[in-house]
């Protein structure tokens, strides 16, 4: 077989199609893990009786299990549950109406939620306990505290593990593909075996999946420098 | 007037504060000297409620606090009664100096913004720092973000302002700037309870002073009495240590 490098750029448009998908499962799965990420970190963080001991399973079973196995737990044990309590509530609702791009959405919010949990925990840690006491000290409430002072500075000090969270997702997205959806990745193949010209195909995603990241890694840096200014010394 | 009646406070089984009692009138500056681990921290802490009294009352004003029974509601009116001067300044890193100021005004007060920032300029003014209004603590000196700390601390208009050896994290040069605020809104008649190793300061501001060692309260009167005439054996002790030259000052 011989390279065909024009096929590279025929696959590469392609193979373009499929970049709403993977990047709608990137999103939703960033945000919503994001949203339960930070639940998690705060419920351990506060040492919140009963819920810290399950966000602490939650995030060791998570991270000690591979995301396409989250994936396939979610998409075999979901409907099982649905469909078990719809029939004893009596509800219409069938588990055969969640489209397959559910589940990844599903699954993938619950693998990115344990693994930014560590993050935002991990930035939480980084802000002083000083300043906490002295937003205590004039009368701030916790809860105004962790708003205000504390959440703010964790974040800016988690962007830059947080974009790697994001790459993350953006490239274990293309797990998708077990369950039938048409990724980035499953497109490549697509494309690939229609016209048996494996390589190409596959460069062509390659190529696709860097650019996503450069721009992400891009979108990163400037972000950061912009929350990131108060770091910054200069006289001192 | 505030008034501290037998604060008690233990760390595990090591008791830090023993029935402390102390009352310090209005418009009164009370310097706290004391070896280290003597509670003076410790002391001022339970006043700002960022400690846990194992017993005793807080009276300020017309407000009162079992600090054994303290509630919710109870901890947040004594903090906004009170005011902490940091010794390591803990500024909100990631907000202005005038942010810094604000801050309580906007969230805790709910000031309208435009009357928060009029009043946090003219405070960080007060401390001289009116050229420094948007930098951020990690480009300003010690010693000026010890002064926003204590423009911070004035914002709220508390009755007492509580500080914490100010001036001791500071390069020795910084510390003149500093003391010098310090001593400037002690003279407009702000209530303060001050812990500082700065015994020539100590001896200008306060009205009293008020030796602690063993988280008990062992001596106190005016500046005059305990520096030149103490009565209690670990009070020389302490000043002899402290104050070397002291011998032939007295
Ligand atoms: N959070 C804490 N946990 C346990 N022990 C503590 C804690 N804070 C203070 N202590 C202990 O309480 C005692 C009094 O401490 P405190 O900080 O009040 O002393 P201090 O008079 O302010 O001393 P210094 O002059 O060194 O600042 C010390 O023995 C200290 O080790
Ligand atoms: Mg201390």
């Amino acid at each position: 077989m011989q390279l065909d490098p024009s096929f590279i750029w025929t696959a590469f448009w392609q193979i373009f199609r499929a970049i709403p998908t993977t990047l709608s499962i990137t999103v939703v799965s960033v945000l919503l893990g994001f949203a339960i990420g930070t639940v998690t970190a705060l419920v351990r963080l506060y040492r919140v009786p009963v819920l810290s001991q399950m966000a602490s399973a939650y995030v060791t079973f998570i991270r000690g299990t591979p995301m396409l196995t989250h994936l396939l737990l979610i998409y075999f044990g979901l409907p099982m549950l649905i469909d078990g309590l719809a029939e004893s509530f009596g509800w219409s609702f069938r588990s055969v109406s969640i489209p397959m791009i559910g589940f990844a959405y599903i699954s993938f919010s619950i693998t990115a939620g344990a693994y930014m949990s560590e993050v935002v925990r991990a930035g939480m840690q980084a802000v002083d306990r000083g300043q906490v006491e002295a937003a205590h000290s004039v009368g701030m409430t916790s809860f105004q505290a962790l708003r205000r002072i504390s959440f703010p500075q964790a974040l800016a000090a988690a962007l830059p593990n947080l974009a790697n969270s994001v790459i993350g997702m953006l490239h274990g997205s293309t797990l998708a593909f077990a369950v039938s959806v048409v990724d980035i990745n499953a497109q490549a193949q697509i494309v690939a075996s229609t016209n048996w010209k494996f390589f190409e195909a596959y460069l062509a995603a390659a190529l696709i999946f860097w650019g996503l990241t450069a721009l992400i890694e891009r979108a990163a840096a400037l972000i950061e420098k912009r929350v990131g200014a108060y770091n910054r010394g200069g006289v001192a | 007037m505030i008034e501290l009646k037998r604060i008690s406070k233990s760390f595990g089984r090591h008791r830090v504060l023993q029935d402390i009692s102390l009352s310090v009138k209005t418009g009164e500056v009370v310097v706290i000297l004391g070896p280290s681990g003597s509670g003076k921290t410790t002391l001022l802490r339970c006043v700002n409620y960022l400690e846990k009294p194992a017993s005793g009352e807080i009276a300020i004003g017309d407000f009162k606090m079992d600090c054994s029974q303290a509630k919710r509601g109870d901890i947040l009116r004594l903090r906004r009664k009170t005011a902490m001067v940091f010794q390591q300044y803990n500024l909100f890193r990631h907000k202005t100096a005038l942010e810094n100021v604000m801050e309580a005004l906007l969230v805790v007060k709910k000031m309208p913004a435009a009357e928060a920032r009029s009043r946090s300029v003219a405070l960080l003014e007060k401390v001289g720092l009116g050229g420094k209004l948007d930098e951020y603590p990690s480009r300003l000196s010690g010693g000026q973000q010890q002064r926003v700390g204590i423009a911070r601390a004035l914002a709220l208009e508390p009755e007492v302002i509580l500080f914490d050896e100010p001036t001791s994290a500071l390069d020795p040069e910084l510390v003149g700037e500093v003391l010098e605020v310090i001593r400037d809104i002690a003279r407009e008649g702000i209530t303060m309870i001050v812990v500082t190793h700065e015994m020539g300061f100590a001896r200008d501001v306060a009205n009293r002073v008020v030796f602690m060692d063993g988280g008990v309260v062992v001596e106190e009167g005016t500046p005059d009495d305990v520096f030149q005439h103490p009565q209690e054996e670990r009070t020389k002790q302490f000043l002899r240590r402290i104050t070397p030259e002291a011998n032939w000052v007295i």
